[in-house]
């Protein structure tokens, strides 16, 4: 770019004038449209807040088009809140030519023509001297709102296996595919504290192993919530992926299932008989087989749940998957990983708080419960607590330790939401009774306040020391890990407990996989297997019962 | 060393003469590739439960076993096959000639087997056009099993064309002395159903190629011998497994260095082999001579020398200081037989060849051909262990099923006999319809010239006659 130019673009006067014939060629205001297309640089650069721009040229829109198809107020803080917003937006429109920038131009009304123009030529100069339009280009453009992940208590998991069962039932898996499998081990070279146990679903992870070697992209993660998922009408069967993941999780479809598509077709229909759904338990909404059991030759492993996740299999099931549902001690927290206040982020960020919730979820008396039991009982905390019948000092304790360490307590859509609100109403049935809950009596009666001095104000209660009420009470998990992280795979499950050292050996749970039965699709009952190759071994031709 | 002088008569002797011997290896050769194509019908009938294999992990077994063991050891022959020719060609190393169109055959025919054992192996061989080709573009970026794919493709068209286009001066010169194939179906005679081949190969052929040709062959053997180390088995055959973090007996950059030094001990053995089997049955004493055999044997020696060297290399990193999963895939190499007696013949050859080096009268060609069955019985093993260890001790070594078990189904072991089988008929087939020693190794022999070769290289006499070892 010479020293005269005198072009607002980064592209120079040459493409400048090229614009403004382009814009000639049009029946609008050309003058307008370069104006605006200067504008829409400054607005890439930083110099000129979207908003500005939007109020500066509206009247002008309005005059030339009669309407302003501009992003209105409400759709750029929309936009905004989404990350990047209409800056970023602009930025991203790219192209690889210029016909196709042409066609490009057509296809975008005239006046978001205008703004376009300016950005397009940022986006495909990448010029030095434009440093925020030229990082643009670089990423991903596609925005991912969702990350289904979860969070996993080691320590709470008291391997009953009936994950194992619920995930075999939903996918209607042969024995020894143990999609989800857990497992104890010992572990000499780790500390002797907490329990020695693995619950191994797919890890879902964000840079999956998998997915890169996949010759034929039938391994693939699906765009719009990050779930890695095999498409089993691509998949060639050469077993790459479960070479290439670190983690053992593929099961391979080595012979003909044992449960047919019919069945599960049929099975799913019954299920959600009556709900209007059409989900086949096998179909995402995108229309691709990814769900329940592979056919044969095929790779299969953990999905996740996209029947659920898709909402085909009714909204409640949306953010659950079937071994989260069906976990007795509530050891799996399933959900949006990108979201701080999701059920896993929440459980990960403070494991004792949210043990302490589930636990006391149990316990909490239902505000009907309460108004029985304290009517004609005085309003002090003592009272309260002998006319209760279900709820004792220990109880309450908890409850309002919980509360005072949470933000935004009883609020949003997750799962432990729930058990926050039967806390509340509690509460609120507690406090139209007449006790005050934060007032210094009940707090300090409580142990969560210190008592002041007579000199000095309350104030209020004490997070630390609800905090150390809460970990006395659940305990805090030994660690906070991913599995193998150093594998580069970036896993979407966190994992708080003991982690298995490199020398970690598998012995035996407290329940044996074959005392487990899962009711499968065809209506038969089938134990599980923990070692896949004995149940195969039936089928091998020639198998003389010995090992390299 | 023969006195006979090497003659037409001599390379087309294949193609004039029938014997019992032919017809029985050939009824033996296709009784084992039909025993084979049963079983894997069998295989695609039933599903991939008839082999030995199961899930790595909680499943108890390996993922991959000796189809994929199996895999590696037949474009290992093949890809040193191809080196091998190519080098002849590049540096004018002519003492080999008589055997290099030989070694380009095996590299069709090992390819041939490789792909093969690609569709066996594979859970939906019929998705192979549709899933891999329809996704090439996106999946050839990341996924070393499509590169594999490309370059077996790859290398594949390049031997054929450069066997193609030395195959066009000798088929234009023997034209009249090749076989002709008209039967007499129901009392009609039909016309030469060969002559459409042989015009097809030497279609549009002036003597003003030859030159041409040469140069051609020249540079595609220049190419060869460029990419061998970074694309054969010196690069994307190795990379399916020594990019793979997971596996201490598979990751690291060692492994593209050691599947080349096997593939060249492999094919070289597999030409010693192929050579003596057409020396004996067609009288070529004077074209194959036991100096070709000794100077295999001296490469041979080489690259068992350095095939060992770089074993050594990984036994001595994966035991001073080792992490855990290295240690138990170290210890692993230390113990199982499938690796300890592979490197024992391995050494044992090296040792036997170094010794007729020093001692000349140690060399017999059944030796010699001990020396091949033995290299090539060890690179197998040695493959399919290296493939079974990945999966016996990975890094994530927690589950009761690893190390996995694994015992090869018959179906599997029938594949060996059955590629073997596939090989050999390929080599009977081919061996009747075109000369598998090259017109130009017998020119040489005879010490003609004019014949187009325009490079300097030393007198033809003293480089093809002189020995490379003095008996």
């Amino acid at each position: 770019m010479s020293t005269e130019d005198e072009s607002f673009h980064p592209l120079g006067q040459e493409w400048e004038n090229e614009l403004e014939t382009m814009l000639d060629d049009t029946e609008y205001d050309s003058d307008l449209g370069m104006q605006m297309a200067e504008d829409a640089m400054r607005v890439t650069k930083g110099e000129l807040s979207e908003a500005d721009f939007h109020e500066k040229y509206h009247d002008d829109v309005m005059e030339e088009f009669g309407v302003d198809d501009r992003p209105t107020e409400e759709a750029y803080e929309e936009a905004q809140k989404n990350a990047g917003g209409f800056a970023e937006m602009l930025k991203s429109v790219d192209s690889d030519g210029e016909e196709s920038r042409r066609d490009m131009m057509k296809k975008m009304g005239a006046g978001a023509a205008f703004v376009g123009l300016g950005a397009f030529g940022a986006a495909e100069g990448g010029s030095e001297s434009q440093p925020n339009v030229a990082a643009a280009q670089e990423g991903d453009n596609t925005e991912q709102d969702v990350q289904w992940g979860m969070a996993i208590d080691l320590d709470r998991c008291d391997g009953c296996l009936s994950c194992v069962k619920a995930c075999a039932e939903e996918n209607n898996l042969d024995r020894g595919v143990n999609w989800m499998y857990v497992l104890d081990y010992e572990d000499d070279s780790a500390v002797d504290i907490g329990q020695n146990r693995l619950v191994r679903p797919c890890q879902h992870c964000t840079d999956a192993p998998c997915e890169k070697v996949c010759p034929t992209t039938a391994r693939h993660t699906r765009d719009k919530d990050g779930l890695v998922l095999t498409d089993y009408d691509v998949c060639i069967g050469c077993r790459y992926c479960q070479v290439a993941c670190p983690y053992g999780v593929n099961y391979f479809q080595w012979d003909e299932p044992d449960v047919s598509t019919e069945d599960i077709e049929a099975h799913a229909h019954e299920e959600m008989e009556g709900e209007g759904h059409e989900a086949d338990h096998m179909t995402d909404d995108r229309g691709r087989w990814v769900d329940s059991r592979a056919p044969r030759g095929v790779m299969s492993k953990c999905t996740m749940c996209p029947t659920f996740q898709d909402g085909l299999a009714g909204e409640e099931k949306v953010g659950t998957t079937a071994c989260e549902d069906a976990c007795p001690p509530d050891a799996i927290q399933f959900g949006n990983m990108f979201d701080e206040n999701s059920d896993p982020q929440r459980y990960a960020d403070n494991p004792a708080r949210g043990r302490a919730l589930s636990d006391i979820d149990m316990t909490v008396p239902s505000a009907a419960a309460l108004e029985d039991d304290l009517d004609g009982a005085d309003d002090d905390l003592e009272s309260v607590l002998e006319a209760s019948q279900d709820l004792d000092e220990e109880d309450l304790r908890i409850m309002k330790a919980i509360e005072i360490v949470s933000e935004d307590f009883g609020e949003g859509d997750a799962e432990y939401v729930e058990y926050e609100q039967n806390i509340i109403e509690a509460f609120d049935a507690l406090e139209a009774h007449g006790l005050d809950l934060d007032s210094e009596e009940v707090l300090v009666g409580l142990d969560l306040a210190d008592e002041p001095d007579e000199d000095e104000e309350f104030d209020g209660p004490s997070e630390s020391t609800a905090q150390t009420v809460l970990v006395n009470e659940a305990g805090e998990p030994e660690s906070n890990f991913q599995l193998l992280q150093d594998m580069g795979t970036n896993p979407n499950i966190i994992y708080l407990g003991n982690e298995p050292g490199p020398q970690a050996k598998q012995v035996d749970g407290p329940v044996a996989y074959e005392d487990v039965e899962a009711d499968l699709a065809d209506g038969r009952s089938v134990p599980l297997a923990d070692n896949r190759k004995e149940v195969l071994d039936e089928m091998t031709v020639g198998d003389a019962g010995v090992s390299l | 060393m023969s006195t006979k002088t090497p003659s037409e008569d001599d390379i087309l002797r294949p193609m004039h003469t029938f014997t019992k011997k032919y017809v029985l290896l050939f009824v033996i050769s296709a009784l084992a590739l039909g025993a084979f194509l049963v079983g894997w019908l069998y295989q695609l009938q039933q599903g991939m439960a008839v082999t030995g294999l199961s899930d790595w992990g909680s499943g108890g077994g390996v993922t991959w076993g000796l189809y994929i063991g199996a895999f590696i050891w037949w474009v290992g022959i093949a890809h040193g096959g191809i080196i091998l020719s190519a080098a002849v060609r590049l540096l004018g190393m002519d003492r080999y000639m008589p055997v290099a169109r030989l070694a380009e055959m095996l590299t069709l025919a090992g390819l041939s087997a490789a792909g093969f054992y690609i569709l066996v192996h594979m859970g939906r061989p019929d998705r192979m056009v549709t899933s891999v080709l329809g996704h090439y573009h996106i999946t050839v970026n990341n996924s070393p099993l499509v590169w594999d794919v490309t370059v077996i493709t790859a290398y594949f068209v390049l031997t054929a064309t450069y066997l193609g286009l030395t195959l066009r001066y000798d088929i234009a010169r023997l034209r009249d002395d090749l076989p002709s194939f008209s039967p007499n179906v129901g009392g009609k005679q039909l016309p030469d159903l060969l002559a459409p081949v042989y015009n097809v190969l030497t279609l549009g052929y002036t003597k003003a190629e030859d030159k041409v040709i040469d140069r051609m062959v020249w540079w595609v053997a220049l190419a060869i011998i460029i990419m061998a180390p970074l694309l054969l088995h010196g690069g994307v055959i190795p990379w399916l497994f020594a990019v793979l973090p997971n596996y201490p007996g598979w990751f690291g950059g060692i492994q593209g260095p050691q599947f080349l030094t096997i593939a060249l001990t492999s094919a070289i053995s597999g030409v010693i082999l192929l050579s003596y089997a057409f020396r004996r049955a067609y009288d070529w004493d004077h074209i194959i001579t036991d100096d070709i055999f000794r100077g295999l044997l001296l490469w041979l020696g080489f690259f068992c020398l350095l095939f060992l060297w770089l074993q050594l290399q990984q036994l001595a990193t994966g035991s001073f200081h080792p992490t855990t999963d290295h240690a138990d895939a170290t210890a692993s190499k230390f113990s199982h037989p499938m690796y300890v007696v592979p490197m024992l013949m391995v050494l044992g050859v090296l040792v036997y060849i170094f010794a007729q080096t020093i001692r000349p009268s140690l060399f017999s060609k059944g030796r010699a051909i001990a020396a091949g069955l033995l290299v090539l019985t060890a690179t197998l093993v040695e493959k399919t262990y290296f493939v079974l260890s990945g999966f016996w001790y990975p890094s994530f070594s927690i589950y009761d099923g690893s190390p996995g078990e694994y015992f090869p189904s018959v179906i599997e072991l029938l594949s060996i006999v059955g590629t073997i089988g596939m090989v050999v008929l390929f080599f009977l087939v081919l061996s009747k319809l075109v000369p598998v020693v090259e017109l130009h190794a017998v020119e040489h022999l005879r010490g003609d010239h004019g014949h187009g070769h325009d490079h300097d290289h030393e007198s033809v006499d003293e480089s093809a006659e002189q020995p490379e070892v003095e008996a």
